[in-house]
Protein backbone atom coordinates (compact mmCIF):
# COMPACT_ATOMS: atom_id res chain seq x y z
CA UNK A 1 0.00 0.00 0.00
CA UNK A 2 2.67 2.11 1.22
CA UNK A 3 4.41 1.40 -1.97
CA UNK A 4 1.89 2.23 -4.08
CA UNK A 5 1.16 5.58 -2.58
CA UNK A 6 5.45 6.53 -3.52
CA UNK A 7 4.42 4.94 -6.92
CA UNK A 8 1.75 7.38 -7.08
CA UNK A 9 3.76 10.43 -5.66
CA UNK A 10 7.11 9.71 -8.08
CA UNK A 11 4.42 9.96 -11.00
CA UNK A 12 3.18 13.40 -9.68
CA UNK A 13 6.89 14.12 -9.75
CA UNK A 14 6.66 13.45 -13.95
CA UNK A 15 3.15 15.39 -14.14
CA UNK A 16 3.37 18.52 -16.23
CA UNK A 17 1.58 21.45 -14.74
CA UNK A 18 -0.57 20.74 -18.41
CA UNK A 19 -1.04 17.27 -17.33
CA UNK A 20 -1.75 18.23 -14.05
CA UNK A 21 -4.58 20.86 -14.77
CA UNK A 22 -6.56 17.80 -16.98
CA UNK A 23 -6.49 15.54 -14.01
CA UNK A 24 -7.43 18.42 -11.55
CA UNK A 25 -10.16 19.29 -14.51
CA UNK A 26 -11.44 15.40 -14.25
CA UNK A 27 -11.03 15.18 -9.97
CA UNK A 28 -13.49 18.22 -10.43
CA UNK A 29 -15.97 16.68 -12.73
CA UNK A 30 -15.94 13.08 -10.48
CA UNK A 31 -16.91 15.66 -7.56
CA UNK A 32 -19.72 17.06 -9.69
CA UNK A 33 -21.46 13.91 -10.42
CA UNK A 34 -24.37 13.30 -8.41
CA UNK A 35 -23.49 9.39 -7.36
CA UNK A 36 -20.15 10.33 -5.69
CA UNK A 37 -19.73 8.34 -2.61
CA UNK A 38 -18.61 10.14 0.71
CA UNK A 39 -15.64 8.29 0.64
CA UNK A 40 -14.57 8.74 -3.04
CA UNK A 41 -15.26 12.67 -2.41
CA UNK A 42 -12.88 12.45 0.27
CA UNK A 43 -10.33 10.38 -1.97
CA UNK A 44 -11.05 12.18 -4.83
CA UNK A 45 -10.66 16.05 -2.99
CA UNK A 46 -7.41 14.32 -1.61
CA UNK A 47 -6.10 13.33 -4.80
CA UNK A 48 -6.96 16.91 -6.09
CA UNK A 49 -5.18 18.64 -2.84
CA UNK A 50 -2.13 16.74 -3.61
CA UNK A 51 -2.11 17.75 -7.21
CA UNK A 52 -2.17 21.40 -6.36
CA UNK A 53 0.30 20.79 -3.93
CA UNK A 54 2.25 19.13 -7.07
CA UNK A 55 1.31 22.28 -9.37
CA UNK A 56 2.62 24.90 -6.77
CA UNK A 57 5.72 22.84 -6.58
CA UNK A 58 6.29 23.08 -9.89
CA UNK A 59 5.81 26.76 -9.89
CA UNK A 60 9.59 26.75 -8.70
CA UNK A 61 8.90 30.84 -7.55
CA UNK A 62 12.24 32.15 -7.31
CA UNK A 63 12.96 35.16 -8.81
CA UNK A 64 15.63 34.48 -11.94
CA UNK A 65 17.97 36.89 -13.20
CA UNK A 66 18.99 36.72 -16.97
CA UNK A 67 22.30 34.89 -17.83
CA UNK A 68 24.59 35.71 -20.55
CA UNK A 69 26.41 32.98 -22.30
CA UNK A 70 29.88 33.92 -22.49
CA UNK A 71 33.07 32.71 -24.83
CA UNK A 72 33.77 29.59 -22.65
CA UNK A 73 30.70 28.58 -22.71
CA UNK A 74 29.54 29.62 -19.36
CA UNK A 75 26.96 31.48 -17.64
CA UNK A 76 27.37 35.17 -16.36
CA UNK A 77 25.09 37.62 -15.00
CA UNK A 78 23.69 39.52 -17.90
CA UNK B 1 60.01 79.19 -64.59
CA UNK B 2 57.99 76.31 -63.49
CA UNK B 3 58.01 75.39 -60.35
CA UNK B 4 59.00 71.95 -59.36
CA UNK B 5 57.17 70.23 -56.93
CA UNK B 6 57.29 66.82 -54.69
CA UNK B 7 55.22 63.70 -55.63
CA UNK B 8 53.98 63.84 -52.04
CA UNK B 9 52.81 67.69 -52.49
CA UNK B 10 51.37 66.21 -55.95
CA UNK B 11 49.38 63.73 -54.23
CA UNK B 12 48.18 66.16 -51.64
CA UNK B 13 47.01 68.45 -54.07
CA UNK B 14 44.81 65.60 -55.74
CA UNK B 15 43.63 64.16 -52.81
CA UNK B 16 42.48 67.57 -51.48
CA UNK B 17 40.58 68.10 -54.64
CA UNK B 18 39.21 64.53 -54.03
CA UNK B 19 37.94 65.47 -50.27
CA UNK B 20 36.67 68.60 -51.34
CA UNK B 21 34.57 67.02 -54.23
CA UNK B 22 30.66 66.00 -52.96
CA UNK B 23 29.60 63.40 -55.50
CA UNK B 24 32.82 61.28 -54.97
CA UNK B 25 32.43 61.47 -51.12
CA UNK B 26 29.41 59.54 -50.88
CA UNK B 27 28.80 57.49 -53.94
CA UNK B 28 27.34 54.55 -55.32
CA UNK B 29 29.05 52.02 -58.17
CA UNK B 30 28.19 48.99 -59.74
CA UNK B 31 30.08 46.35 -60.98
CA UNK B 32 31.19 43.20 -60.44
CA UNK B 33 33.53 41.34 -58.28
CA UNK B 34 37.02 40.67 -58.87
CA UNK B 35 40.45 39.95 -57.23
CA UNK B 36 38.62 39.44 -53.32
CA UNK B 37 40.78 39.20 -50.31
CA UNK B 38 39.52 38.96 -47.13
CA UNK B 39 42.57 40.04 -45.71
CA UNK B 40 43.38 38.62 -41.91
CA UNK B 41 43.20 42.43 -40.56
CA UNK B 42 39.40 42.00 -41.14
CA UNK B 43 40.01 44.46 -44.02
CA UNK B 44 38.80 43.34 -47.50
CA UNK B 45 40.45 44.03 -50.68
CA UNK B 46 38.76 43.91 -54.04
CA UNK B 47 38.55 44.87 -57.70
CA UNK B 48 35.18 46.58 -59.13
CA UNK B 49 35.04 46.19 -62.87
CA UNK B 50 32.98 46.49 -65.92
CA UNK B 51 33.74 45.98 -69.66
CA UNK B 52 35.09 49.35 -70.00
CA UNK B 53 37.38 49.60 -67.03
CA UNK B 54 38.61 48.78 -63.74
CA UNK B 55 38.52 50.14 -59.76
CA UNK B 56 40.08 49.22 -56.90
CA UNK B 57 38.07 49.27 -53.71
CA UNK B 58 38.35 48.42 -49.95
CA UNK B 59 36.15 47.69 -47.53
CA UNK B 60 37.63 48.28 -43.62
CA UNK B 61 36.92 46.09 -41.11
CA UNK B 62 35.34 48.80 -39.46
CA UNK B 63 32.41 48.77 -42.07
CA UNK B 64 31.96 45.59 -42.07
CA UNK B 65 28.51 45.39 -40.86
CA UNK B 66 27.72 46.78 -44.19
CA UNK B 67 28.30 43.58 -45.68
CA UNK B 68 25.55 41.08 -45.04
CA UNK B 69 27.05 37.94 -47.62
CA UNK B 70 30.42 36.83 -48.20
CA UNK B 71 31.73 38.62 -51.19
CA UNK B 72 33.16 36.35 -53.97
CA UNK B 73 34.13 36.50 -57.25
CA UNK B 74 31.82 37.47 -60.30
CA UNK B 75 29.06 38.92 -58.07
CA UNK B 76 27.02 41.75 -59.52
CA UNK B 77 27.21 44.73 -56.79
CA UNK B 78 26.37 48.04 -56.13
CA UNK B 79 29.49 49.47 -53.58
CA UNK B 80 28.31 52.64 -51.45
CA UNK B 81 31.28 54.38 -50.20
CA UNK B 82 33.93 57.40 -51.29
CA UNK B 83 36.34 57.94 -53.91
CA UNK B 84 39.51 58.90 -52.33
CA UNK B 85 43.11 59.00 -52.70
CA UNK B 86 46.14 56.70 -51.49
CA UNK B 87 48.33 59.28 -51.40
CA UNK B 88 51.57 56.51 -50.91
CA UNK B 89 50.88 54.74 -53.41
CA UNK B 90 49.35 57.93 -55.75
CA UNK B 91 46.55 55.59 -56.47
CA UNK B 92 42.87 56.44 -56.15
CA UNK B 93 39.93 53.79 -54.65
CA UNK B 94 36.75 53.31 -53.90
CA UNK B 95 36.27 53.10 -49.97
CA UNK B 96 33.57 50.57 -49.36
CA UNK B 97 31.01 51.29 -46.60
CA UNK B 98 28.23 49.07 -47.68
CA UNK B 99 28.27 46.38 -50.50
CA UNK B 100 24.83 45.33 -51.38
CA UNK B 101 24.35 42.56 -54.16
CA UNK B 102 23.18 44.61 -57.55
CA UNK B 103 19.59 44.14 -59.18
CA UNK B 104 16.48 45.09 -56.64
CA UNK B 105 15.32 41.54 -56.68
CA UNK B 106 18.56 39.74 -56.57
CA UNK B 107 18.08 39.27 -53.00
CA UNK B 108 14.76 39.07 -53.51
CA UNK B 109 15.05 36.29 -56.15
CA UNK B 110 17.60 33.76 -53.71
CA UNK B 111 15.18 34.68 -51.23
CA UNK B 112 12.46 33.03 -53.04
CA UNK B 113 14.81 30.24 -54.67
CA UNK B 114 15.71 29.36 -51.43
CA UNK B 115 12.01 29.36 -49.62
CA UNK B 116 11.11 27.25 -52.69
CA UNK B 117 13.70 24.59 -52.30
CA UNK B 118 12.81 24.59 -48.32
CA UNK B 119 9.25 24.10 -49.11
CA UNK B 120 9.68 21.53 -51.10
CA UNK B 121 11.98 19.78 -49.42
CA UNK B 122 8.97 19.61 -46.31
CA UNK B 123 10.58 22.11 -43.57
CA UNK B 124 7.86 24.23 -43.61
CA UNK B 125 5.27 21.28 -43.02
CA UNK B 126 3.07 21.47 -39.60
CA UNK B 127 3.69 18.01 -39.05
CA UNK B 128 7.42 19.05 -38.28
CA UNK B 129 6.30 21.84 -35.56
CA UNK B 130 6.69 21.12 -32.22
CA UNK B 131 4.01 22.64 -29.78
CA UNK B 132 5.27 25.16 -27.48
CA UNK B 133 5.21 24.49 -24.11
CA UNK B 134 2.36 26.60 -22.07
CA UNK B 135 4.50 26.24 -19.13
CA UNK B 136 8.39 26.65 -19.38
CA UNK B 137 11.33 27.06 -16.54
CA UNK B 138 13.90 28.14 -18.55
CA UNK B 139 13.59 30.52 -21.62
CA UNK B 140 16.63 30.76 -24.44
CA UNK B 141 17.06 33.99 -26.34
CA UNK B 142 19.51 33.88 -29.20
CA UNK B 143 19.67 37.45 -30.55
CA UNK B 144 22.05 40.41 -30.02
CA UNK B 145 22.86 41.60 -26.42
CA UNK B 146 22.06 45.48 -26.76
CA UNK B 147 18.91 46.78 -29.03
CA UNK B 148 15.22 46.94 -28.15
CA UNK B 149 14.87 43.61 -29.21
CA UNK B 150 16.71 41.78 -26.28
CA UNK B 151 15.33 44.48 -24.14
CA UNK B 152 11.34 43.86 -24.76
CA UNK B 153 11.79 39.92 -24.69
CA UNK B 154 13.29 40.29 -21.10
CA UNK B 155 10.58 42.98 -19.75
CA UNK B 156 7.74 41.54 -21.21
CA UNK B 157 9.06 37.66 -20.25
CA UNK B 158 10.02 39.01 -16.62
CA UNK B 159 6.55 40.97 -16.68
CA UNK B 160 4.92 37.90 -16.94
CA UNK B 161 6.47 35.57 -14.92
CA UNK B 162 9.73 36.71 -12.67
CA UNK B 163 10.52 33.06 -12.24
CA UNK B 164 11.49 31.76 -15.14
CA UNK B 165 15.42 31.79 -15.96
CA UNK B 166 16.41 33.50 -19.38
CA UNK B 167 19.70 32.51 -20.93
CA UNK B 168 20.80 34.81 -23.55
CA UNK B 169 23.10 33.95 -26.14
CA UNK B 170 24.39 37.56 -26.94
CA UNK B 171 24.61 36.76 -31.15
CA UNK B 172 25.50 38.46 -34.09
CA UNK B 173 22.49 39.05 -35.93
CA UNK B 174 23.46 41.06 -39.04
CA UNK B 175 27.25 40.94 -41.00
CA UNK B 176 28.88 38.31 -42.87
CA UNK B 177 29.21 36.83 -39.00
CA UNK B 178 25.56 36.48 -37.79
CA UNK B 179 25.51 33.16 -39.40
CA UNK B 180 27.54 31.16 -37.54
CA UNK B 181 26.86 33.28 -34.50
CA UNK B 182 22.98 32.25 -35.01
CA UNK B 183 23.18 28.96 -35.25
CA UNK B 184 26.12 28.75 -32.26
CA UNK B 185 23.11 30.21 -30.44
CA UNK B 186 20.86 27.94 -31.33
CA UNK B 187 23.18 24.95 -30.10
CA UNK B 188 24.02 26.22 -26.84
CA UNK B 189 20.58 26.17 -26.01
CA UNK B 190 20.22 22.40 -27.26
CA UNK B 191 23.29 22.32 -24.95
CA UNK B 192 21.66 23.93 -21.90
CA UNK B 193 18.31 21.95 -22.34
CA UNK B 194 16.26 25.39 -22.18
CA UNK B 195 12.61 25.02 -22.83
CA UNK B 196 11.78 26.95 -25.43
CA UNK B 197 13.94 29.40 -27.71
CA UNK B 198 13.79 32.86 -29.08
CA UNK B 199 15.38 33.43 -32.35
CA UNK B 200 15.06 37.14 -33.40
CA UNK B 201 16.46 40.30 -33.71
CA UNK B 202 14.40 43.41 -33.96
CA UNK B 203 13.71 45.24 -37.50
CA UNK B 204 16.21 46.59 -39.96
CA UNK B 205 16.15 46.60 -44.29
CA UNK B 206 15.69 42.77 -46.06
CA UNK B 207 20.06 43.20 -46.25
CA UNK B 208 19.79 43.90 -42.23
CA UNK B 209 17.49 40.75 -41.49
CA UNK B 210 19.22 38.67 -44.42
CA UNK B 211 20.89 35.97 -42.16
CA UNK B 212 17.67 34.75 -41.05
CA UNK B 213 17.26 34.21 -44.88
CA UNK B 214 20.39 31.87 -44.87
CA UNK B 215 19.64 28.09 -45.76
CA UNK B 216 22.46 27.03 -42.86
CA UNK B 217 20.50 29.19 -40.22
CA UNK B 218 17.13 27.49 -41.53
CA UNK B 219 18.74 24.19 -40.84
CA UNK B 220 19.56 24.71 -37.40
CA UNK B 221 16.56 26.19 -36.25
CA UNK B 222 14.87 23.14 -38.06
CA UNK B 223 17.21 20.33 -36.50
CA UNK B 224 16.58 21.61 -33.35
CA UNK B 225 15.01 19.66 -30.70
CA UNK B 226 13.92 22.31 -28.69
CA UNK B 227 10.89 24.55 -29.63
CA UNK B 228 11.76 27.67 -31.44
CA UNK B 229 9.76 30.79 -31.98
CA UNK B 230 10.71 33.47 -34.15
CA UNK B 231 10.58 36.84 -33.81
CA UNK B 232 12.84 38.89 -36.80
CA UNK B 233 12.12 42.39 -37.41
CA UNK B 234 8.48 44.08 -37.94
CA UNK B 235 5.40 42.07 -38.11
CA UNK B 236 5.70 42.66 -42.36
CA UNK B 237 9.50 40.96 -42.32
CA UNK B 238 8.67 37.50 -43.03
CA UNK B 239 12.11 35.28 -43.43
CA UNK B 240 12.86 31.88 -44.11
CA UNK B 241 13.82 31.08 -40.14
CA UNK B 242 9.94 32.36 -39.84
CA UNK B 243 8.63 29.85 -42.23
CA UNK B 244 10.92 27.06 -40.56
CA UNK B 245 10.03 27.98 -37.05
CA UNK B 246 8.22 25.78 -34.71
CA UNK B 247 6.14 29.68 -34.25
CA UNK B 248 6.42 33.05 -35.69
CA UNK B 249 5.80 35.93 -33.54
CA UNK B 250 5.24 39.23 -35.18
CA UNK B 251 7.53 41.42 -32.67
CA UNK B 252 10.30 40.11 -30.23
CA UNK B 253 7.50 41.30 -27.93
CA UNK B 254 4.93 39.06 -29.11
CA UNK B 255 7.41 36.38 -28.82
CA UNK B 256 8.10 37.01 -25.32
CA UNK B 257 4.26 36.58 -24.64
CA UNK B 258 3.76 33.53 -26.57
CA UNK B 259 7.08 31.61 -24.66
CA UNK B 260 6.11 32.97 -21.60
CA UNK B 261 3.04 32.39 -19.59
CA UNK B 262 1.55 34.70 -16.75
CA UNK B 263 2.01 33.26 -13.40
CA UNK B 264 -0.68 35.45 -11.86
CA UNK B 265 -3.20 34.41 -14.09
CA UNK B 266 -1.85 30.43 -13.41
CA UNK B 267 -2.16 31.39 -9.31
CA UNK B 268 -5.96 32.76 -9.91
CA UNK B 269 -6.79 29.29 -11.79
CA UNK B 270 -5.09 26.96 -8.79
CA UNK B 271 -6.89 29.25 -6.20
CA UNK B 272 -9.99 28.28 -8.34
CA UNK B 273 -9.15 25.15 -8.24
CA UNK B 274 -8.76 24.85 -5.06
CA UNK B 275 -12.26 26.51 -4.29
CA UNK B 276 -14.02 24.79 -6.66
CA UNK B 277 -12.82 20.99 -5.25
CA UNK B 278 -13.41 22.96 -1.28
CA UNK B 279 -17.07 23.68 -2.60
CA UNK B 280 -17.69 20.59 -4.79
CA UNK B 281 -16.68 18.28 -1.65
CA UNK B 282 -19.02 20.08 0.99
CA UNK B 283 -21.76 19.88 -1.61
CA UNK B 284 -21.02 16.01 -1.04
CA UNK B 285 -20.74 16.52 2.89
CA UNK B 286 -24.00 17.93 2.52
CA UNK B 287 -25.71 15.93 0.43
CA UNK B 288 -24.71 13.10 2.85
CA UNK B 289 -25.78 14.38 6.03
CA UNK B 290 -28.93 15.73 4.58
CA UNK B 291 -29.58 11.80 3.58
CA UNK B 292 -28.38 10.31 6.98
CA UNK B 293 -31.04 13.03 8.19
CA UNK B 294 -33.64 11.63 6.51
CA UNK B 295 -32.93 8.25 6.56
CA UNK B 296 -33.09 9.27 10.32
CA UNK B 297 -36.55 10.50 10.38
CA UNK B 298 -37.83 7.11 8.44
CA UNK B 299 -35.75 5.15 10.83
CA UNK B 300 -37.17 6.65 14.32
CA UNK B 301 -40.62 6.13 11.99
CA UNK B 302 -40.01 2.48 11.67
CA UNK B 303 -38.78 2.43 15.23
CA UNK B 304 -40.35 -0.19 17.53
CA UNK B 305 -40.67 2.74 20.21
CA UNK B 306 -42.99 4.37 17.62
CA UNK B 307 -45.36 1.36 17.18
CA UNK B 308 -45.33 1.04 20.88
CA UNK B 309 -46.55 4.68 21.48
CA UNK B 310 -48.49 4.32 18.39
CA UNK B 311 -50.71 1.02 19.66
CA UNK B 312 -50.66 2.94 23.28
CA UNK B 313 -52.21 5.90 21.56
CA UNK B 314 -54.94 3.77 19.49
CA UNK B 315 -55.90 1.56 23.32
CA UNK B 316 -56.16 5.00 24.90
CA UNK B 317 -58.51 6.46 21.85
CA UNK B 318 -60.30 3.11 22.05
CA UNK B 319 -60.53 2.65 25.85
CA UNK B 320 -62.00 6.42 25.72
CA UNK B 321 -64.74 5.37 23.29
CA UNK B 322 -65.56 2.65 24.87
CA UNK B 323 -66.51 4.53 28.13
CA UNK B 324 -68.03 6.91 25.89
CA UNK B 325 -70.44 4.65 24.48
CA UNK B 326 -71.09 3.00 27.92
CA UNK B 327 -71.54 6.17 29.53
CA UNK B 328 -74.22 6.85 26.86
CA UNK B 329 -75.85 3.42 27.06
CA UNK B 330 -76.16 3.58 30.92
CA UNK B 331 -77.44 7.96 30.30
CA UNK B 332 -80.45 6.26 27.73
CA UNK B 333 -81.56 3.56 29.87
CA UNK B 334 -81.72 5.53 32.91
CA UNK B 335 -83.72 7.54 30.99
CA UNK B 336 -85.83 5.19 29.89
CA UNK B 337 -85.90 3.66 33.39
CA UNK B 338 -87.31 7.15 34.28
CA UNK B 339 -90.23 6.95 31.70
CA UNK B 340 -91.57 3.41 32.90
CA UNK B 341 -91.10 4.10 36.58
CA UNK B 342 -93.47 7.58 35.38
CA UNK B 343 -95.69 5.34 33.23
CA UNK B 344 -96.07 2.73 36.51
CA UNK B 345 -96.86 4.86 38.68
CA UNK B 346 -99.98 6.02 36.30
CA UNK B 347 -100.46 1.87 36.11
CA UNK B 348 -100.38 1.08 39.57
CA UNK B 349 -102.94 -0.39 40.97
CA UNK B 350 -102.98 0.50 44.39
CA UNK B 351 -103.77 3.59 43.53
CA UNK B 352 -107.08 2.90 42.39
CA UNK B 353 -107.59 0.72 45.37
CA UNK B 354 -107.24 4.11 47.46
CA UNK B 355 -110.10 5.24 45.72
CA UNK B 356 -112.50 2.59 46.76
CA UNK B 357 -111.73 0.07 43.50
CA UNK B 358 -110.95 -3.84 44.66
CA UNK B 359 -109.16 -6.49 42.25
CA UNK B 360 -110.36 -10.08 42.80
CA UNK B 361 -107.81 -13.34 42.40
CA UNK B 362 -108.56 -16.97 42.26
CA UNK B 363 -106.73 -19.19 44.62
CA UNK B 364 -104.19 -19.44 42.43
CA UNK B 365 -103.31 -15.64 42.52
CA UNK B 366 -104.55 -14.69 39.00
CA UNK B 367 -106.60 -11.57 38.55
CA UNK B 368 -110.45 -12.13 37.60
CA UNK B 369 -111.20 -10.49 34.76
CA UNK B 370 -114.03 -12.66 33.98
CA UNK B 371 -117.09 -14.47 34.87
CA UNK B 372 -115.89 -17.79 33.43
CA UNK B 373 -112.63 -18.09 35.36
CA UNK B 374 -114.15 -19.46 38.31
CA UNK B 375 -117.11 -21.97 39.32
CA UNK B 376 -119.50 -21.84 42.03
CA UNK B 377 -117.74 -22.52 45.39
CA UNK B 378 -114.73 -21.72 44.26
CA UNK B 379 -112.30 -19.72 46.88
CA UNK B 380 -111.30 -16.47 45.72
CA UNK B 381 -109.50 -13.23 47.15
CA UNK B 382 -110.63 -9.93 47.06
CA UNK B 383 -107.63 -6.94 47.45
CA UNK B 384 -108.75 -3.47 48.93
CA UNK B 385 -107.04 -0.47 50.44
CA UNK B 386 -106.11 -1.57 53.55
CA UNK B 387 -106.23 -5.61 53.51
CA UNK B 388 -107.83 -8.47 51.79
CA UNK B 389 -110.69 -10.71 52.16
CA UNK B 390 -110.93 -14.19 51.26
CA UNK B 391 -114.53 -14.98 50.10
CA UNK B 392 -116.26 -17.64 48.19
CA UNK B 393 -118.17 -17.65 45.21
CA UNK B 394 -122.05 -17.96 45.62
CA UNK B 395 -123.46 -16.88 42.45
CA UNK B 396 -122.43 -16.32 38.84
CA UNK B 397 -124.35 -13.44 36.75
CA UNK B 398 -123.52 -12.30 33.73
CA UNK B 399 -123.81 -8.47 32.50
CA UNK B 400 -123.21 -6.23 30.00
CA UNK B 401 -121.88 -2.90 31.79
CA UNK B 402 -121.73 -1.20 28.11
CA UNK B 403 -124.72 0.28 27.01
Amino acid sequence: MKKKEEMKQERDQELSLEEAFVQIEEVIAHLETEEITLEQSFQEYNRGMQLLKHCNETIDQVEKKVLQINEDGGLDEF
Amino acid sequence: MQNVYTVAQVNSYIKNMFTQDFMLQSIRVKGEVSNCKYHSSGHIYFTLKDVKGTISCVMFSSSRSGLTFRLSEGQQVVVSGSVDVYERDGKYQLYARQIQLDGAGALYERYEQLKRELEERGMFASEYKQPIPKYIKTLGVVTAATGAAVRDIINIATRRNPYVQIILYPAIVQGEDAVPSIINGIHAMEHFHVDTIIVGRGGGSIEDLWAFNEEAVAQAIFDCPIPIISAVGHETDTTIADYVADLRAPTPSAAAELAVYDIEQLQNKLSEYNYTMQHMCKRVIQRCRKEAEQYGVRMRYLSPLNTIRMKRTQALSLEEHLQNAVEKQLQSKKHQLALYIEQMKGLSPLDKLSQGYSYVSDAFGRTLSTIEQVELGDAVTIYIKDGQLDAQITKKRKESWEN
